[in-house]
């Protein structure tokens, strides 16, 4: 195990085996070499023009102000690190979320007890300051990554110290998950994150024709796995229920599947 | 970068409208003038809208459709993209309440024609004839005004016209078997055969899924890509966009797309005289039209009724009982994720393609009435994000680890009865959309039948997981599909609409949807709701002598009419064994 170091001065996974830090990749993931871009030329072109767009035309940081934008960084960079990406290829994930909000583009619903998606995560960003100085006498982004996220994990058990106006206002569990959903929605919407997990990408017109047993297309890659671990320190590589195992607190899923 | 033999594939320059990659709408449209009286007037053009506008057309009745979203060029606007498909569902706002509160848009809310039909996963199973009598059987819910041989006849043609692909033998309800053939089995489908027979559950693959295993006409078959319910591009999967609407613009129908309804007006004498709606540029729009059928689904249809409310219907139109909104219904839609030592790939295949309904009836040995489903399920890599963030509770490097492992993990759909309340209902909110419209308000919650139902049912699915030799089974709650709202039946006092789909209130208004379903069974209700809108259809064409003098139609069941069905598609399939039961 590698716990001996909980203040490592590295952000990065590890090798359980010898302790030692991974550099980061061009590609992390279990599948070396597999490029869904390598295969656009195989797309119709409507996907090839939206795929395209959205790694090439990065939009600007309009909804959140300059405060907000590098807060709300740190929180992405936590809720889904990227350290183990070389710098070049970290998705910008901030900038696919702050153009959901600035062009209000909605999921088509709102709790009762939620105010609107971008009141919301301007409140979640105020609260989460709050809970950092009431936990540790600082700011969020000024926080150590393990300070960091021992703050995300008091709203992940909907357990938090500090920011009660804020949450008579937004229930914590439902803003814990507007705020990972959209992350995580802006992280696996893009072709570099399809090649870390190994999944096909756009296919049509050309389709599959290796449907059983996790075989792959000529075109795809096999696995080849490596052991990892999160950094020495860090919190959230344990699965826990979110609200804390609170019943009253189990959350519905959130996306359609049938 | 490699390129393919033939080049890349790009659409014609030519401007025809596409759907799929071969199939072309027949244009220019047919155009009424706002000034004459149509026919019929339906407001959305989605699952039931699509089959209901292609028979009144075909039987020669002048017919205007009013699609709030876009009339789709599939080959141009649609992607083989999760995130880049937000398009197809209702993303306007609504409110969602209660003491579970469900979720809607992608989950359950398609916009632009065809609807729901659009980003359903195409799962086709019949209601079993349990489902139309379970308040005589179980007493609990509802019993319907008819019984399964009314719609039966309609199954077998919807299932011809869609159509079907599915097993020789389907065992369970009504036994029958599928025109077409079923589909090859993938990675998740696999699991699901293994698991169930392990235990010695019965489980069908390959179908009944509205997806066609062999070219039709002018649709392509399937190509396996898993882009089910971001809308199939390829033309494999039916959508009324394929399979009705083609036929209702030949036949003369004109679809007003990117039109929002408003309201259904009144004449002094108190019948239906047409729609009010905002067109695609904004500006307000009456067309005047002898009958007024909505097929909005379960949450705008009671909308547009609650914000048509006038005087002498002050609580909206159709609601003299109270009921419209109410017995709104969700189905239990949990899903259970289990990981496999080897890979799975299950963004492979399409993600309905296998199932049991061995758990669907009451069984007398459990603790609760009706049952549910098992059936396969695809989440890309979105979707299978956001399900870990709450069936694991990952975050952080947890997330990024899990997903990593997406390749090894298979997914499977609990599918289970939940039964009509009261106060599960929609009703007007504060909020007002662009349009100054009051905005819909979802409240929902579970009962004690229902939760037991859940528990039984999600630990049930998570035992064939584990069978199926799952290293690690986790689950979240999740419900899928939206049924109730305008609920028909005998009664007027406690049903918005007859058996028929006419309202009590008013017999130039019907309603025909989902939202008319008085329960729904574990079966996903798509079939169903394109079966009776071919009923409905039938019934305002038998009576349209009537119906148009505003007088309301006769109580009689309408004559089949094969002669409505899409050209070539009746008779066409043949299901490969007689079963003794079809010549009852």
């Amino acid at each position: 195990m590698t716990s001996q170091n909980p203040a490592a001065d590295h952000l990065l996974p590890v090798d359980p085996q010898s302790g030692s830090p991974l550099d980061p990749r061009r590609q992390p993931g279990y599948y070396p070499g597999f490029s869904t871009l390598d295969q656009r030329a195989f797309w119709d072109a409507a996907t090839r023009q939206t795929v395209m767009d959205r790694v090439e035309q990065v939009p600007a940081i309009r909804f959140f102000d300059g405060g907000e934008a590098a807060t709300m960084q740190a929180i992405c960079n936590r809720i889904l690190p990227q350290d183990d990406r070389d710098p070049e290829r970290r998705i910008p994930v901030l900038n696919y979320l702050d153009n959901r909000l600035y062009s209000g583009m909605s999921d088509g619903y709102r709790y009762e007890d939620m105010p609107a998606d971008g009141d919301a995560f301007r409140l979640g960003i105020q609260a989460i300051d709050e809970i950092s100085v009431h936990l540790h006498a600082k700011r969020f982004t000024e926080l150590e990554m393990a300070q960091q996220e021992e703050v995300l994990e008091t709203i992940h058990d909907a357990h938090p110290p500090a920011g009660g106006n804020i949450w008579k206002r937004m229930p914590v569990d439902r803003f814990w998950l507007l705020l990972v959903q959209d992350i995580a929605a802006a992280y696996y919407a893009h072709p570099w994150s399809w090649d870390e997990i190994g999944f096909g990408g756009p296919a049509y017109p050309r389709g599959y024709v290796r449907l059983e047993n996790g075989k792959a297309e000529p075109w795809e890659k096999d696995e080849q796995r490596y052991e990892w671990e999160p950094p020495p320190g860090a919190r959230s590589g344990g699965y826990r229920p979110v609200g804390g195992g609170r019943p009253h607190h189990a959350p519905p899923g959130q996306s359609g599947t049938h | 970068m490699r390129e393919p033999i033939f080049g890349r594939f790009d659409p014609p320059r030519s401007s025809d409208h596409l759907l799929g990659p071969v199939q072309r709408l027949k244009t220019p449209m047919r155009h009424y003038r706002e000034s004459e009286e149509v026919d019929v007037c339906i407001v959305g053009v989605g699952s039931a809208g699509g089959v209901l506008l292609q028979r009144l057309s075909r039987a020669g009745l002048r017919v205007v459709g009013i699609e709030s979203g876009p009339f789709w060029d599939v080959e141009r606007d649609w992607v083989s993209d999760e995130a880049g498909s937000h398009k197809l569902y209702w993303n306007d706002l609504r409110i969602t309440a209660g003491a579970n509160p469900i979720t809607l848009g992608e989950n359950n809310s398609g916009h632009g024609v065809g609807g729901g039909s659009v980003h359903w996963a195409a799962f086709a199973p019949r209601f079993h004839p349990s489902d139309f009598h379970i308040y005589e059987l179980d007493g609990v819910g509802v019993d319907w005004p008819f019984r399964y041989d009314v719609i039966r006849p309609y199954y077998e043609m919807l299932e011809r016209e869609m159509p079907v692909a599915g097993p020789a033998r389907f065992p369970w309800g009504y036994p029958h078997s599928y025109p077409y053939g079923p589909h090859p089995s993938a990675g998740v489908g696999d699991v699901l055969i293994k698991g169930c027979t392990k235990l010695g559950i019965p489980v069908v693959a390959g179908g009944p899924v509205a997806i066609l295993s062999g070219s039709y006409g002018d649709r392509q078959h399937c190509i396996y890509r898993g882009f089910c319910i971001q809308g199939c591009k390829v033309g494999a999967k039916q959508s009324t966009l394929y399979s009705h609407v083609p036929d209702a613009v030949a036949c003369g129908a004109e679809i007003r797309d990117r039109s929002m309804a408003a309201r259904v007006n009144l004449r002094p004498d108190g019948l239906v005289s047409g729609v009010t709606y905002f067109d695609a540029a904004g500006n307000e729009r009456h067309q005047r039209c002898k009958l007024v059928v909505i097929s909005g689904y379960a949450i705008e249809t009671p909308r547009l009724l609650l914000n048509s409310a006038s005087p002498g219907h002050e609580k909206g139109l159709a609601n003299s009982s109270d009921t419209v909104g109410r017995y709104l219904m969700v189905q239990a839609g949990n899903v259970i994720l289990g990981r496999f030592p080897q890979l799975i790939r299950l963004y492979k295949g399409p993600p309905a393609h296998a199932l049991t309904e061995e758990f669907y009836e009451t069984d007398p040995r459990r603790d609760f009435a009706r049952g549910f489903a098992v059936q396969t399920v695809g989440p890309l890599p979105i979707a299978f994000a956001k399900q870990m963030m709450v069936a694991k509770g990952a975050w952080g490097w947890g997330l990024r680890k899990v997903m990593m492992d997406y390749n090894h993990w298979a997914t499977l759909g609990l599918l289970g009865e939940l039964l009509p309340w009261a106060d599960n209902r929609v009703t007007i909110a504060e909020e007002r959309d662009g349009h100054g419209l009051p905005v819909a308000k979802v409240t929902y919650g579970l009962k004690e039948n229902d939760k037991k139902l859940i528990e039984f049912g999600k630990r049930k699915v998570m035992e064939i997981m584990s069978a199926a030799g799952a290293e690690e089974v986790v689950q979240e709650a999740r419900y899928a599909h939206l049924i109730g709202g305008a609920r028909m039946g005998d009664d007027p006092d406690t049903s918005v609409v007859d058996r028929f789909g006419c309202s009590h209130d008013i017999p130039n208004l019907f309603c025909c949807d989902g939202s008319i379903l008085p329960t729904q069974g574990s079966a996903n209700p798509g079939l169903t709701i394109q079966s009776l809108a071919a009923r409905t259809a039938n019934y305002i064409i038998a009576q349209s002598d009537r119906l148009s003098q505003g007088l309301r139609g006769l109580p009689e069941e309408p004559p089949i009419r094969h002669d409505l069905s899409p050209p070539g598609t009746y008779q066409r399939g043949i299901p490969r064994i007689p079963w003794p039961a079809r010549q009852s």
